[in-house]
This record gives structure tokens, C-alpha cells and sequence, in this order.
């Protein structure tokens, strides 16, 4: 082995990986990245499965991805593009829909045909929100604070935080509180009368979780998905121009113009330490690449119980990190379709194509989805999100033809009996007989389709247990918790050793929040 | 008629709350609008020690009762676990079960007790206020921030994480016996709608932790209601039974004492209500005065009531003082499942205590079983519906307890009866659910948690306050303190 090449290996070339590379290399860093499969992405990747049909293969919307990024790495100049993804249909039983569109009046309207309260309380709820989101913005970008730390700069974050809170006022700070604590549906309850409403958004708190809309701690997850909604990038929710897989090439167009340079197809078999410290990786072929400092956007099982010798940490990292919960709950599935589905609530081609449907008639039929996953079986009548992003980005798809992507709930990575080539086209079936029932032209127009359950997820981008989050954002695993207590600071037991995934501080979503501040951490350390 | 202040309920907070302030020199009223037999259940939860020294209760007749075993956990294969008040002699026991739980036991007592102590410091004192208004305040949370980090790295990260979580990861950290996991995540749903799985619920055993020794996780007294009545007309409280407050009455924007339902009007300055905020603030007080946005938070407190209490009787004394039959935590989320969508559980969860002796002769039995929902989907509350609550209770205890063999059905309390027997809303014991989000600051709505309400001089000193339910006497204590400080 010959003298450090490089200052910063960086394993997994998923989105964080890839921010906390430019960022590093920014800052003149000579930065390797480190990626096992042919691309880099991650689970924010856009393949050609079938010719001529581009998928999102797993991640397929973006908003959460944060501002100071888009900008700091000049993120569009590197082809981001972000395609608004304006309205939301939930088709309800007996032929009705509920419309979101991205005209407020027309939204409004229509929600009033339902509901006249909830169209009176839906602009306050707005407000609430974006102003919930403004409060926790902040923290977002904060590296959190030790709470059992006696050292001063721990004490200062503590009483930063306190500050922040404070500052909030007695009633933002009650709300705040609620959304922490609460069931989604609970807190929903409190504003809106409308069934298919409440489903529809209380959808957005169960994302990625094995909770139910019901299950107090999924309010949280719903103000998670809200910070995109900020005065931020997107402002909404919005489709990648290219695919997902876009957003990982811009991030890695910007760190390849700072200097970092990205290999592909090389997998990590583990980290190199000596004394304490990390001296480099391995690769799976077994080639020694030698680095001053190590950063592992895997996670949080991988990076320490994988690339780690379980000798090299300490006992209760290690319990922590074991109990650490993934409980992956989501699938996908990719259909090439030959014509657009025709939807019965609203027939023919239109606006509504060109936004998200979401099957959530009502919290209930949620509910019973997660009851099917809590013991161990797919959702009977699953939630689906469902875009078409072939009506936004033409170029996903052959001309005439087009692409549809299904994101569903639940599919336990634990299913009973583990999951076999039969579950996963049954899970299939259930996705495409639950969407014929509003769509009834579907099945005819299929011409391939992907089904990817959470164990697919798990075995292609190294997701533990297929969790889209790298680990649930539930209240006991977050901020401070989040992987572990006293190692929520990006560093590890092993210095020069750090962690970037979205199993850090602030967690999931495409957000690029956990490398950027992983990077700043080995910075600050002059690591 | 006048006094110098009125208390609305003879249960232990009311009592409590009377008693203290007639300690201090007022002339109370206890005005208690039922007469049906109160429900065992209210006396049992841990009793404030400064509540026990204000009022000398141990001189009048309360004794804490730690029973020993305190819970009888019937065995799949037959035979049962015994947990006892000593820790090893549990550990020893579950050993025989699980050795690897059993020699996790000590640990987990120890570290669930550091974290229920620090509960017990909050719930002897009013909440604190997250949001400092003054130095008081700012007093206080330092004081709690220094408790907390008093509890040392492991201590202070249990509390932050245990807290939110649910009650089945809790449980699934430190145990792999489905039995053992299922008697102690049934004490962590206790009294809620809630399933193990549900964030929060690890909160709740900890809640019925407090004040127990390591290793006992609920506490029990007796005679802690006639204690309090003694105590209360030892200082000259007037107890009226069968009076019901129908409103309470308002001149010059402040109380000004009630009205019975029977049209009397009895005047005084100070109002303590321990009935539930529901019915404090819009049956008692109602719409009229007070503003919308506590209206609304009043109105969105979740009650949602989902235990039937069901109680028995033997011939023969039980061999056991508490048992629980919630055999894995699975049977508990599916028994919690039926009530989301309005239904009785058919397997439900069954937490059984002998209450003692009867006048006949019989051994009485208090039997909570969940779940039974406040409101059934289909139809209401009859006869038929109570007999189907009551088997199916008995169905899941008669398969492991060779002792209720024999046992009669005295009464069954469904949800719709305890609020139209107790007036308790929505039949939920605790006055609205222990939630996170219904705790502390936040009890009974987020700006009042300190036992004032907007209408000076009304004092709320029920479960509905904090600290809630399972800890009889501690807001009627705290409400009494307030409303004495303001003068």
C-alpha cells in the first residue's frame, strides 16, 4: 500500500454521498467516491428497463431537496430541472373524486363541493403548516446537540435549541409539540370533516413508515413531507426532468467539476482502521484504497455493523445500532403502458394526468392496509401514489406511449413466509386490480410492468430492509437519536471514520441535508 | 346557600381538593351527583407522598398495598408467572421461562424505575411551562433540565427514547417471551384505545410505573377514598351526596358559585371541578363564556373510552391479586384493531384484580377489558352487547385461570355506562387519553394546564388535568394549591 491518494473516500454514490463529495471537494478536498453499482443514484436512479421506457426505479418525486444545496452546488447550471407536479386526484367510491389543483381557487372550490367547512379551514391549515415548517427549518440544518454532554459547545447547541423553541411562542411551540406526538389522522381530525381530505393527506405521514395514519408519531412524518412546500426550491412536489436519476447526476456533476472523481462498480467490502483510526477501504475485489478520512453514506447497519469489525466499536453502539428499526413497508411498481389510463371519475385525457393520483378514499381504508402488513401480509387494497411521468417529461417514455409509476403501501419487508417471485407478482396483481377498479382500461394497456417489493429494494441499493429512509423517521430515532445516542454528530467511535446517509440527522427524502452537514462535521475537524 | 368554596365530585381528586382547602381555613362543599357504587379502579394508582403528609391519610386509614406477587401472568402450556416485588426472585421465575429475559429482568427494573422516578418529580409538581413567561418558569425547567441530565448518558437517552415509543419496540429490546411481552405491553395500553405498536404507549407504562418500587410496574392502595373523606370532615368539609351541579354560575366574569340540577343555588367564590374538561367547561360552564379557540381545543381532547369494566365474583378466594391475560403483544394489537373501526374485540385483553371480600361472602373481581369501543359501528349499547363483553372477557380468562370457573357476572360497566353512571365522557376512566400530546403542558388543552380556566375563581382539579389518570388525589391536590395561592 502506497501513501494516501486521496483525503476523503466516500462509500455509496447515492445523493448524500454524492453532497457530501462536491461539498468536500469544494472545499479542496481530494475526494473519491466510492459506488457498487454501474451508476450513481443510489435509490434516486432512472433506468431504461424495458427500450425506450425510462423509470424513477425506486425514489420518484422530489421536493424535499434543500435550498442552500440547489444553490451552493449550483445544482441547475448542472442540468437540474424540476417539473412541477401540480394536482392530486383521489378517486372515491361510487364514481366522485377529490381534486387538489394547482390553481388555489379551483382547489378550493372543489374541495367546497365536498366540504364547506374543511374549503373555511384549509387555508389556515396551510398557514399552520408552512409556519410549523419554518420552525423546524432551522433544525434541519443544525447538527444536533449532545443533550448528556458536559462540553461547551454541546451546552451552547442545547440552549440554542431551547432559544429556538422559546422563541416560537407559546401557541407555535403547542402546535409544534402536537405534530411531534400525534397520529396523523388525530391531528387532521382536529381541522377537516372530509374523508377522502384527510385520507389523502395523512397519506403523506405513513410514507416510508410501518405506522398507520392512526398510529401516534406519523403527524411528524406528515410535517416532514411539508418542509418541500417551503418557500424553498420546488415549492411542491415535482418530477425530476429526466427521471430521479437526474438529480443524482447533477449532484455528481457538481462534484465532479470540484474535482471529486466518482467510480462505479466498485463495492466496499470494508473500512481499513489502524489504532482507532481509519486508514482507508477494501474493496470487494479486494484492492486497498488508502484514504486519511472514510465516509459512509450507507446505512446506519451497514456503515457499522458491515463495513466495521464488531470489535471496533463500542458494545452499546453496537446494541444501539441492532435495534436501530428499518422495517421497510414500501414497494414500487414501473408499468410501460400503450395508451393512458382512463380514469372513471374523470374519463379521458386531462390536467388530472399530469399530477399525482392518489388511491386514500378515506383514513379507514388506510388503516386496514396497515393492519394486512402488520402481520407480516401485503396490504389487501393498498395506498398508492401513482404519476405519470411520461405527461410531465416526455422523453421518459416512446412517443405515444407512456410510463406509469406506483409507489405502494404496505409491503412488508418481513412478509410471511420472506418473499418469493410468486409474492411479488401477487403483489403486482393487487396493484393493477386495485387501480383497474378506477381505471378500468389499465390492464389492456399494459405492455411491461416492474414490481419491486422491499426486498428488491434492499438487495439492489443496499437499503436495510428495503426502508426508503434509511431507517423509520420515528420520534425515538430522530434528531439527537438518530442513528444512535452521542453518535448523532456524523462522527463515529473510529476517527477520521464519518457517516452521511439519511440514517443521520435529519433523515430521508432526497433532502442531500445529512451529507452536506456530514461534510461540514469533517471539516470542522480538519479531518 | 354559600361556602367559601365548592368542590364538584366526591372522588379522590375532589376529596383531595376539599381537604386541602379546608385545611387552609375555607368552608368547602363536596357536591357528588351519583350514588351508583363507585368503581374499584379509581383508588388504585400511586398517591402523591405530600398529598399522604398534607392530609396525615395514613392516620386515617389509607395504607399502600403492594401486592406480592403484584401480577399473575398465566402460562401457554399451563402453570403461571408470578411477579414479585423482589427482583431477583422475578428474575429467577422468568428464568425458569426465558432464561435470557430473566436475566435481563434486573436491568430493565432498574432502568424503567430511573425513568418513572423522573416522572414522579414532574407529577408532584404542576406542569411546567415549555415556553418561559417568567423567572418562575424558567426556574423550573432549569431545575427539570438538571434532573434530567442528573440521570446520567444512559438514563437521560431512556427518557428521550423511551417515552415516544411504542410500548412492542420497548418490549422487543429487552424480551423475547410473547407471554411475558404481552402482560407488559398490556399495562402500557391500559385505559387507552391504543394497540402496542402505537408510539406513545411506553409512556403509559411508565406512567403506571411511577411511584412503585423497581420491578413493580403498577401501584395499588386501599382505603384511599374514606381516607380522604375522613381527612376532608376532619377539617369541616360538608360532603353532599346526590347533589348534581347542573351549572356553574358566573357573575362579573368570574364564578360565583352553582346551581343544582334540582334549581338550588348554592354562591361561592371558588368553584374546583374534578369532573372531566368536557363537562367542566361545556355542560358546567358552557359555550357561552368562553372563546372559540378554547372551545375548539376543549372539544378536540380525544376521550375515546375503549374499556369495559367487568365485575365478578367467586366462591373461593382467587390465588392471585392481579393477573393479566393479554397472551403476546400480537393478541393485544389484534384485540385493539376491532375497536378503530367500532367493533368489540372478540379476543380481547383482560387485566383482572380482586377487589376483596363482599358482604355475601363472595370474592369480588374488577375485570378491564379491552377493547370495547364508546360507540359501536352498528347500533348502540344494549344487554346483549354488555352479556357479549362480559363473555368474551370471561371466555379469554376461563382458558388459563382454573379459578373463575365458577365466576358470576355481577355488572358490566361498558363505556356508555361509565358516562352515563359516572358522567365520565365518552366512558374514558381517565379523563381523556394519556397521549403525549395530552399530557403535562398539554392537559387538559395546551395554555391551561395549571388548573385555572379562563373563568377566574373555576379551578379544574380532575384527571383531566395533570397529572391524569393513575395518580388519584395529585391534580385535586395540585388544583387546591392554585386556587389557594391566588388567593
Amino acid at each position: 500500500m502506497t501513501a494516501a491518494r486521496y483525503d476523503v473516500v466516500v462509500i455509496g454514490g447515492g445523493h448524500n454521498g454524492l453532497v457530501a463529495a462536491a461539498y468536500l471537494a469544494r472545499a479542496g478536498r481530494r475526494v473519491l467516491v466510492l459506488e457498487r453499482r454501474e451508476r450513481v443514484g443510489g435509490a434516486a436512479v432512472t433506468e431504461e428497463v424495458f427500450p425506450g421506457f425510462r423509470y424513477s426505479v425506486f425514489s420518484y418525486v422530489v421536493s424535499l431537496l434543500r435550498p442552500e444545496i440547489v444553490r451552493e452546488l449550483d445544482l441547475p447550471r448542472h442540468g437540474l430541472d424540476i417539473l412541477p407536479l401540480e394536482s392530486t386526484v383521489t378517486p372515491l367510491p361510487g364514481g366522485d373524486y377529490l381534486a387538489a389543483w394547482g390553481d388555489h381557487d379551483r382547489s378550493r372550490r372543489e374541495l367546497y363541493r365536498h366540504s364547506p367547512h374543511d374549503a373555511e379551514a384549509v387555508d389556515e391549515f396551510g398557514r399552520l403548516m408552512h409556519h410549523m415548517a419554518l420552525a423546524v427549518r432551522p433544525i434541519l440544518s443544525m447538527m444536533p446537540p449532545d443533550p448528556a454532554s458536559l462540553s461547551p459547545g454541546d451546552l451552547r447547541g442545547l440552549l440554542r435549541l431551547g432559544r429556538h423553541f422559546a422563541g416560537l411562542g407559546a401557541e407555535r411551540f403547542h402546535a409544534l409539540y402536537k405534530l411531534m406526538t400525534m397520529s396523523a389522522a388525530d391531528f387532521l381530525d382536529e381541522w377537516f370533516e372530509c374523508e377522502p381530505l384527510k385520507a389523502t393527506k395523512s397519506a403523506s405521514g405513513i410514507i416510508g413508515t410501518f405506522l398507520g395514519p392512526r398510529s401516534p408519531g406519523t403527524a411528524y412524518v406528515l410535517l416532514h413531507h411539508y418542509m418541500g412546500e417551503l418557500d424553498g426550491a420546488f415549492r411542491a412536489w415535482g418530477f425530476a426532468r429526466g427521471g430521479t436519476g437526474a438529480v443524482s447526476e447533477a449532484i455528481a456533476g457538481a462534484a465532479r467539476a470540484a474535482g471529486a472523481e466518482i467510480r462505479t462498480g466498485a463495492g466496499v467490502a470494508r473500512v481499513l482502521t489502524r489504532g482507532g483510526r481509519t486508514a482507508g477501504v477494501v474493496l470487494d475485489d479486494g484492492t486497498e484504497i488508502r484514504a486519511r478520512a472514510v465516509m459512509s453514506g450507507l446505512d446506519p447497519r451497514r456503515t457499522f455493523l458491515g463495513l466495521l469489525e464488531e470489535g471496533e466499536l463500542p458494545a452499546e453502539l453496537v446494541a444501539d445500532v441492532r435495534r436501530y428499526r428499518f422495517r421497510g413497508s414500501s414497494a414500487k411498481v414501473n408499468l410501460a403502458l400503450s395508451e393512458l389510463p382512463d380514469f372513471t371519475c374523470m374519463p379521458g385525457p386531462g390536467p388530472h394526468l399530469r399530477g399525482a393520483v392518489s388511491i386514500s378514499p378515506s383514513i379507514d381504508y388506510l388503516e386496514r392496509a396497515y393492519d394486512d402488513a402488520k402481520y407480516g401480509e401485503p396490504s389487501r387494497r393498498p395506498y398508492m401514489d401513482i404519476v405519470i411521468p411520461s405527461m410531465i417529461d416526455p422523453g421518459m417514455a416512446p412517443p405515444g406511449r407512456h410510463v406509469m409509476s406506483v409507489f405502494v403501501q404496505y409491503a412488508p419487508w418481513a412478509v410471511n413466509g420472506g418473499w418469493t417471485d410468486a409474492r411479488r407478482e401477487q403483489l403486482g396483481d393487487t396493484v393493477i386490480d386495485t387501480i383497474a377498479e378506477h381505471a378500468p382500461n389499465l390492464k389492456r394497456a399494459i405492455l411491461h410492468r416492474q414490481v419491486i417489493t422491499p426486498a428488491d429494494i434492499e438487495r439492489i441499493t443496499g437499503l436495510s430492509e428495503g426502508n426508503i429512509f434509511q431507517g423509520e423517521l420515528a420520534l425515538q430515532q430522530l434528531f439527537f437519536l438518530r442513528p444512535a445516542p452521542a453518535w448523532a454528530r456524523y462522527r463515529t467511535p473510529v476517527r477520521g471514520f464519518y457517516q452521511c446517509g439519511s440514517g443521520t440527522h435529519p433523515g430521508g427524502g432526497i433532502m442531500g441535508a445529512s451529507g452536506r452537514l456530514a461534510a461540514l462535521a469533517l471539516l470542522a475537524d480538519r479531518a | 346557600m354559600t361556602a367559601d368554596a365548592i368542590v364538584l365530585g366526591a372522588g379522590p381528586n375532589g376529596l383531595a381538593a376539599a381537604a386541602l382547602l379546608a385545611r387552609a381555613g375555607r368552608r368547602v362543599l363536596v357536591l357528588e351527583r351519583g350514588t351508583a357504587t363507585p368503581v374499584p379502579d379509581w383508588e388504585a394508582g400511586w398517591v402523591l407522598p405530600a398529598l399522604v403528609r398534607d392530609l396525615a391519610l395514613d392516620r386515617h386509614g389509607w395504607t399502600p398495598s403492594l401486592p406480592d406477587p403484584w401480577l399473575t401472568i398465566p402460562l401457554p402450556k399451563g402453570g403461571t408467572l408470578a411477579l414479585h416485588r423482589d427482583v431477583a426472585r422475578t428474575a429467577e421465575a422468568i428464568r425458569r421461562v426465558n432464561p435470557a429475559d430473566g436475566a435481563r429482568w434486573p436491568e430493565f427494573c432498574e432502568r424503567a424505575a430511573r425513568v418513572a422516578r423522573f416522572l414522579a418529580g414532574l407529577y408532584a409538581a404542576p406542569p411546567p411551562h415549555p415556553v418561559p413567561s417568567g423567572a418562575g418558569d424558567l426556574l423550573q425547567l432549569a431545575g427539570i433540565a438538571r434532573r434530567a441530565r442528573g440521570l446520567g448518558r444512559t438514563g437521560l437517552t431512556d427518557l428521550l427514547r423511551w417515552l415516544p415509543m411504542p410500548v412492542q419496540d420497548l418490549l422487543d429490546d429487552w424480551f423475547s417471551d410473547e407471554t411475558l411481552k404481552g402482560a407488559l405491553g398490556g399495562l402500557g395500553v391500559s385505559g387507552t384505545r391504543y394497540g402496542p405498536r402505537a408510539g406513545g404507549t411506553a409512556f403509559v407504562l411508565l406512567h403506571h410505573h411511577a411511584g412503585s418500587p423497581a420491578g413493580v410496574f403498577r401501584s395499588e392502595s386501599t382505603g384511599l377514598r374514606g381516607a380522604l373523606a375522613t381527612a376532608a370532615r376532619g377539617h369541616g368539609v360538608e360532603i353532599r351526596t346526590g347533589a348534581e351541579a347542573a351549572r356553574v354560575l358566573v357573575a362579573r366574569d368570574r364564578s360565583a358559585g352553582v346551581v343544582l340540577t334540582t334549581g338550588e343555588e348554592i354562591t361561592s367564590d371558588l368553584v374546583v371541578s374534578s369532573a372531566d374538561p368536557r363537562r367542566t367547561f361545556l355542560d358546567l360552564l358552557g359555550p357561552d363564556h368562553l372563546d372559540p379557540e378554547f372551545l375548539h381545543a376543549v372539544r378536540s381532547i380525544r376521550f375515546r373510552g375503549a374499556t369495559a369494566l367487568v365485575e365478578l365474583s367467586t366462591a373461593g378466594r382467587p390465588p392471585f391479586a392481579g393477573l393479566a391475560a393479554a397472551p403476546s403483544l400480537d393478541h393485544l394489537e389484534r384485540a385493539a384493531d376491532a375497536v378503530k373501526y367500532g367493533r368489540v374485540s372478540d379476543r380481547p385483553a383482560v387485566d383482572l384484580r380482586v377487589t376483596g371480600p363482599a358482604p355475601d361472602g363472595r370474592h369480588r373481581l374488577q375485570a378491564s377489558v379491552q377493547y370495547a369501543p364508546y360507540a359501536l359501528r352498528d347500533g348502540a349499547w344494549d344487554e346483549a352487547g354488555r352479556r357479549a363483553v362480559a363473555d368474551a372477557g370471561l371466555g379469554a380468562l376461563r382458558t388459563h385461570v382454573p379459578a373463575l370457573a365458577d365466576a358470576r357476572v355481577e355488572r358490566v360497566l361498558a363505556p356508555a355506562d361509565l358516562e352515563t353512571l359516572y358522567g365520565l365522557t365518552e366512558g374514558s376512566l381517565s379523563h381523556g387519553e394519556m397521549a403525549l400530546d395530552q399530557i403535562l403542558f398539554m392537559r387538559p388543552v395546551a395554555g391551561w394546564a395549571r388548573y385555572r380556566t379562563p373563568l377566574p375563581g373555576l379551578y379544574l382539579g380532575g384527571a383531566g388535568a395533570h397529572p391524569g389518570g393513575g395518580v388519584p388525589g395529585a391534580a385535586g391536590y395540585h388544583a387546591a394549591r392554585a386556587a389557594l395561592r391566588d388567593g
